[in-house]
């Protein structure tokens, strides 16, 4: 044999591939070559890069021929095909035949007759030749198209591909296209191909052909590009997460060209402008050192810094023109005061069982007031503030600006109120109704924004519960696992001790639909919200066990719940802690094994004949007095560390005492000792919960 | 060098696509909202045969007129559309160079492929494709076909759609499209503006209400008739002039948002019959439906 191993490589060559179709595909070529080689050629390193016109998979060291194999097929049993003799019935003949070899060689095994073939390897490229069209047939698109005879599906054409092991080509047709050795760069500045004499070249020959294979090294480019040009207006540039990614598979080369604005655009609000700039052009605002916006924005262009100048204009002028609409919109929209926009509302529909955007509005009013009233006296709260701001959250839906730019619902609602003289209090908590909107983003920063938004979503997660508009599996069109999210973030960011439970039961009340069920939808509710505060208490480091054992009475005020979980969380420190865990829970089990027997009965000193019962008694007395007196201090971490002591008692309990003895009253009086020890410790948490880390 | 006037743009495009096998056809006689709707594209795109034209066609979009106020906004423009069918290999290349023929040079800008497909809620036609940007700006519809009439088209067209007054404004370094040189010593303004002022009127504020709804009425019903007589070009006459009908009554704000769903129901369902009728009519191989 020639040789042992070779590289492979496969570009596909696309026409320009939406930018966020890549890096989706790449993961899958990558983990589609590997899975198909599995069990047939031996590989060193798979690697894939790409950019909106190629796909590209490098293979290195693959096998030059898949082994060698004996495969095996089963026929009937020896006793049938095989006379007493040895020899063979004409059916026996037939079936090894079949398989190309004499009947005397079929192998019995277990008493059944197999035939067993060789199996020759199959040179890699034959291997690839079958791949290729397998695995590009399998990649999934966001949306498909065809384009040519064959009918096949792809996100985009594709115009050629490059296939070879080694300096093999591997020859496939696919969609219309025959595959080679040559290599496309740029197709406006490099519009011939260059021939590869094996993949070593590839890379090279694209990057003499301005494009950046790597979608890193281009990230790496656009960065420098995007600091140096910062840099050059005077400010830096806002480098937003989303529009860094997208502009990394819009370009193959990417040249940052930098531009000043005039000042009488940045008159315009800074939402509105960068919104401007980012979603209608893909431009990249800059910000001064005060980190306000500055007069400059950045473009990418695909290719070289040549004839910059005439870009440098052409953004300008078309950026000036988008400007030009969106100051036309916003100047029609500040000629009309929000308040007067709340009749449009009602010819607003939110969803069909639930309304118009109106009445969506008036339950978020009454949601806010009611809220706003149960936390008066524990949060500072200035209801007016509440109603007059919740009335207008949904106003900014109908105005022009709004319209255009759907994500700056809120924003231009707060630019809104402030024109219209509402005064910061009210602007703010309309600009923050959507908050957080996303992971890691603010909550709404005062209280009164907080009980509106607080509303708004409830509102939101009931109506949808109610209508039967639950999201299963990752279909959520209304949002409802964020609004969750939100809810618990703001009750906790905000510290503002809500009873969720009673907030909940008023939100489903007043939804215009109703339940068969209302206790049942209520309960799956809560639970939705339940699985959204053990994620975000996750996030925080908290473990599984340790957030199951503060679950009980958690909504009643979820403040208080991450208070109880930082406590358990602290306390699991205390080497102590783990074995008492363990004690606990079988003082737990015994209680709850007798809790019908029990029933809020408390153990009688005069049936405490043991030593180690007395002395468990008496120091629970004290321990859970202290405890008692730290937890209503609102000292929970303190609250379970007083009671830590208690477990060499216990553990000298369980060693000399019997609880299940024949005599009922000492029986009952022994688990009712247990049980009040549970019930100190359940203030906090249920310790039961927690799991031994040694287990 | 002197840049393109308006006209010599067409006449560059023209000759640029006739170079290149297509027959250059004319505007088609009524009002219409996109060159999609030229007989050339609607039918052209609709059969197995192999279909190449080119051609200037004046669009109307009654909602966008601004009385010839704002300088990048009309109620009348012009598309210059190509047909391609079968798609060519490297259409996108073939693109580039007709930017080449008129003056463009790719090298000297930024030229981008955005991601924007293409759907025609009337004509319930729907395709795959790109909005290309010249330094932002968006310049030309790039468009695969998919269905139409929302059956699947095969072979599939490629339809580009050059907006000419962008393309030329660019050309000319004009910031008002009426501003334009138009060719022939005339400026776009000179031929446009005035349009732009009694149609804006008509549209927003004088249109007839009762009698344009009364003739979507009459020719939704006479392409009716016509379907049923097996006559889809003249029946598609009716198609284009309810498309229209429609644009002018919600340009004058006399549909409202549940009507307007209905009236587009109303639009595709005839836009549907005519295309099924001609391609029975057409493509004898096909299995004929009706019976």
């Amino acid at each position: 044999m020639a040789k042992t191993a070779a590289d492979f490589l496969l570009d596909v060559h696309t026409e320009p591939l939406p930018a966020r179709f890549v890096a989706p595909a790449l993961e899958q070529m990558k983990a589609g070559a590997v899975e198909r080689l599995k069990g047939k050629l031996v590989h060193g390193e798979v690697s894939v890069c790409g950019t909106l016109r190629h796909l590209v998979v490098r293979i290195d060291g693959l096998q030059a021929s898949s082994q060698d194999s004996r495969e095996r097929f089963k026929g009937p049993k020896e006793s049938v095909w095989r006379k007493p003799d040895g020899s063979f019935t004409p059916a026996a003949e037939g079936f090894a035949r079949k398989y190309g070899i004499p009947a005397s060689e079929l192998k019995p095994v277990d008493g059944v007759l197999y035939a067993e073939v060789e199996k020759k390897g199959e040179p890699a490229v034959v291997v690839l030749q079958k791949l290729i069209p397998e695995l590009l047939g399998a990649l999934q698109f966001p949306k498909f198209m065809t384009w040519e005879e064959s009918g096949f599906k792809f996100g985009r054409p594709i115009r050629a591909l490059t296939a070879l092991y080694g300096a093999e080509v591997v020859p496939v047709t696919l969609a219309g296209v025959t595959s080679g050795r040559l290599a496309y760069g740029h197709p406006t500045y490099a519009p011939k191909p260059v021939s590869l004499a094996d993949p070593s070249g590839h890379a090279k020959a694209l990057r003499a052909g301005s494009v950046l294979a790597d979608p890193a090294e281009r990230r790496a480019a656009l960065l420098a590009e995007l600091e140096a040009a910062g840099k050059s207006a005077g400010g830096s540039v806002d480098l937003d997460p989303e529009l860094v990614d997208e502009t990394v598979f819009m370009t193959e080369t990417p040249a940052a060209v930098v531009e000043r604005l005039k000042p009488e655009h940045m008159v315009l609000p800074a939402a509105l402008l960068k919104m401007v700039m980012k979603k209608q052009l893909k431009f990249f605002p800059v910000l001064a050192q005060d980190g306000r916006l500055a007069p400059a924005f950045v473009g990418v262009r695909d290719g070289l810094h040549q004839g910059d100048d005439l870009v440098r204009v052409g953004y300008r002028r078309v950026l000036e023109a988008r400007f030009n609409d969106a100051a036309f919109f916003f100047g029609r929209d500040c000629a009309v005061r929000l308040e007067s926009r709340l009749p449009e509302l009602e010819r607003v529909t939110y969803q069909k069982a639930l309304g118009s955007m109106a009445e969506k509005a008036g339950r978020v009013s009454a949601l806010a007031a009611w809220i706003a009233d149960s936390l008066m006296g524990s949060a500072p709260l200035d209801a007016d503030i509440v109603a007059a701001a919740s009335r207008l959250v949904y106003a900014d839906l109908v105005t022009d600006v709004v319209k255009e730019f759907p994500e700056l619902q809120g924003a231009m609602g707060g630019v809104y109120a402030r024109r219209d003289g509402l005064g910061d209090a009210v602007a703010a908590a309309v600009e923050q109704f959507y908050f957080p909107v996303g992971a890691g983003t603010a909550v709404p920063a005062t209280p009164e924004a907080a009980v509106v938004s607080l509303a708004g979503k409830l509102d939101g997660l009931a109506g949808c519960f109610a209508a039967g508009l639950i999201p299963t599996g990752s279909a959520d069109p209304f949002a409802l696992r964020r609004q969750a999210l939100g809810v618990v973030r703001i009750l906790i960011e905000r510290n503002l001790p809500l009873n969720l439970n009673e907030a909940v039961e008023q939100a489903f009340r007043l939804q215009p639909v109703s339940a068969a069920d209302a206790d049942a939808l209520n309960g799956q509710l809560m639970s939705f919200i339940w699985t959204r505060a053990e994620s975000y208490f996750e996030d925080q480091g908290f473990k599984s066990d340790e957030i199951r054992s503060v679950r009980t009475g958690a909504f009643e005020d979820l403040c208080g719940t991450q208070r109880r979980l930082s406590a358990v969380h602290a306390v699991r420190s205390d080497p102590a802690f783990e074995p008492l865990a363990a004690a606990f829970k079988r003082a737990s089990n015994i209680s709850k094994q007798m809790r019908f027997e029990l029933q809020g009965k408390l153990p009688d000193r005069n049936l405490l004949k043991e030593e180690a019962e007395r002395t468990l008694h008496e120091k629970l007395l004290e321990l859970d007095a202290a405890s008692r007196a730290r937890f209503s201090a609102g000292d929970y971490e303190g609250a379970l560390k007083t009671l830590v002591p208690i477990k060499p008692h216990l553990d000298h309990f369980f060693d000399k005492v019997m609880v299940m003895v024949e005599d009922e009253a000492l029986k009952k009086n022994r688990a009712a000792l247990l049980k009040s020890l549970v019930n100190a410790f359940n203030r906090v948490a249920d310790l039961s919960e927690i799991q031994s880390s040694a287990s | 060098m002197k840049p393109l006037s308006f006209q010599e743009l067409i006449l560059r495009l023209q000759g640029f696509w006739s170079e290149r096998g297509c027959a250059i056809v004319q505007p088609y006689d009524l009002e219409k909202g996109a060159g999609t709707f030229n007989p050339a594209t609607f039918f052209g795109a609709l059969t197995s045969a192999p279909a190449r034209y080119a051609y200037a066609e004046p669009c109307r979009r009654p909602a966008d007129g601004r009385y010839g106020d704002n300088p990048n906004r009309l109620g009348k423009y012009y598309q210059f559309q190509v047909l391609l069918k079968p798609a060519p290999a490297g259409v996108t290349d073939l693109y580039q160079e007709s930017l080449r023929a008129i003056g463009l040079d790719p090298k000297e800008h930024d030229l981008r492929w955005i991601e924007d497909d293409w759907e025609s809620p009337t004509l319930g036609a729907a395709g795959v494709g790109w909005e290309v940007w010249l330094d932002g700006m968006e310049i030309t519809q790039f468009t695969y076909f998919q269905q139409m009439g929302s059956m699947p088209l095969k072979p599939v067209s490629v339809e580009i759609t050059y907006g000419l007054e962008r393309i030329a404004m660019y050309l000319q370094d004009k910031d008002s499209v009426f501003d334009l040189d138009y060719g022939g010593g005339r400026s776009y303004g000179d031929l446009h503006r005035q349009q732009e002022r009694e149609f804006s009127h008509f549209h927003f504020e004088d249109a007839d209400v009762t009698m344009l709804a009364r003739h979507f009425n009459e020719w939704e019903a006479d392409g009716e008739r016509l379907v049923a007589k097996r006559l889809p070009l003249a029946a598609y006459d009716s198609v284009v002039k309810v498309s229209h009908l429609f644009n002018v009554l919600e340009a004058r704000g006399a549909i409202s948002v549940t009507e307007r769903a209905r009236y587009i129901g109303r639009v595709r369902g005839l836009a549907r019959k005519v295309m099924q009728l001609y391609i029975e009519t057409m493509e004898p191989k096909a299995p004929a439906e009706a019976a």
